[in-house]
């Protein structure tokens, strides 16, 4: 038996930390065999287990509390829970509706209708500007009209051929005469 | 009184009920875990009123963040670090707990509670009072992170792993901390003795 000299005894110095977390029964498998067997072996270590539950116990909390305590405690706790709840500021109350499912939900509906807006609206914006850039009256009845003064542009050719016909055959004419 | 919480509702409904503004089920939470809770900060105070305080506002704090609570450790480790650091907050506050002034008032009522045995002799009461204010004061000297593991394991039974998710640290670092907080308690007994 080893016995400091103050009265509490000392265990091996490499198992004191094992020891002590044997005590609170934190080991299995392996580690607990080899506690259990160096304790079989050391009574140094054995005695020192028995100092922790002789006085580990003593540190131990204060005793129960009646059951009235309790029962007030917990009506105080719903009161105190009622009152933080109806500080809360409107929308705080409202976030639990909002479901974690929820987030990813309205962010793809938000995004498609960004998206579709978007889409509608330069359509849109497409067509008014392609109804603004179309000719003016008077330009459009010209255009329309173009098949008219080719077909002018072709009697003129044809008149000019008739002219110059004529012409060659009053040369020949006069050639012959 | 069932305290609004029925055994076969698990942890996880309440809380999702609770995410979706059922305050209900948040009492629930609070009629499960009020008395552990209660325990915790009177571990750390040793004043009762200072520990109902402490705990009930560790459960509107909890309430208030509900939304933010993932689910990845079970609620009451979650809920526990929020306690737990209430609790060294108020500590901090403090600077000293009032252990001993706490401890003579757990004393006082104790004594009036006891019915005397007669077969223990008057030293030996005098002798076991002694080594529980001696290890009172330890167990307040004890720096936070060491007392905090200490209170959790030994008081309340948490495991390494509960308290090394409720302290955000590492098992290894959890087993350190008791390690050094039975040896530190082991060695204000022998200063005694």
């Amino acid at each position: 038996m080893t016995q400091n000299r103050k009265g509490l005894r000392s265990a091996c110095k490499e198992f004191e930390e094992d020891l002590v977390l044997y005590y609170y029964g934190e080991w299995g498998g392996a580690e607990l065999a080899r506690v259990e067997g160096h304790l079989k072996e050391c009574v140094a270590c054995e005695q020192f287990l028995e100092d922790l539950r002789a006085f580990l116990p003593l540190t131990a909390g204060p005793k129960e509390q009646p059951k009235t305590f309790w029962d007030s405690y917990f009506k105080e706790m719903q009161e105190k829970l009622e009152v933080f709840e109806n500080r809360r500021p409107w929308w705080k109350r409202l976030l639990p509706v909002f479901q974690p499912w929820a987030v990813p939900v309205l962010g793809a509906a938000l995004v498609v209708i960004i998206a579709l807006s978007l889409t509608f609206t330069k359509s849109m914006r497409l067509k008014s500007r392609s109804s603004s850039e179309t000719l003016p009256a008077e330009v459009q009845t010209v255009a329309n009209n173009m098949d008219f003064f080719q077909s002018l542009d072709l009697l003129e050719s044809i008149d000019l051929l008739e002219a110059l016909d004529g012409a060659h055959a009053t040369h020949d004419g006069a050639r012959k005469l | 009184m069932d305290y609004g919480s029925p055994s076969n509702v698990r942890d996880e409904e309440l809380v999702a009920l609770c995410q979706r503004g059922e305050r209900r089920a948040f009492e629930g939470l609070v009629g499960r875990y009020m008395q552990r809770a209660y325990r915790i900060a009177l571990d750390f105070t040793h004043d009762g009123d200072e520990a109902k305080d402490l705990s009930q506002e560790a459960f509107l704090r909890a309430f208030s963040q509900i939304n933010h609570f993932d689910g990845r450790s079970a609620f009451y480790t979650w809920f526990y670090r929020i306690l737990v650091n209430l609790c060294l907050d108020y500590h901090r506050r403090k600077a000293r707990i009032p252990w001993e002034r706490a401890k003579a008032k757990e004393e006082e009522s104790a004594e009036a509670e006891e019915v005397p045995d007669p077969s223990s002799s008057a030293d030996q009461e005098a002798i076991a009072g002694e080594v529980k204010r001696k290890l009172g004061t330890a167990l307040g000297a004890l720096p936070k992170q060491q007392r905090t593991a200490f209170v959790l394991r030994n008081h309340h039974g948490l495991s390494i792993h509960e308290i090394a998710k409720v302290m955000e640290t590492t098992e290894g670092t959890v087993r350190v901390h008791l390690h050094r907080a039975v040896a530190a308690l082991r060695q204000s007994l022998a200063e005694l003795a």
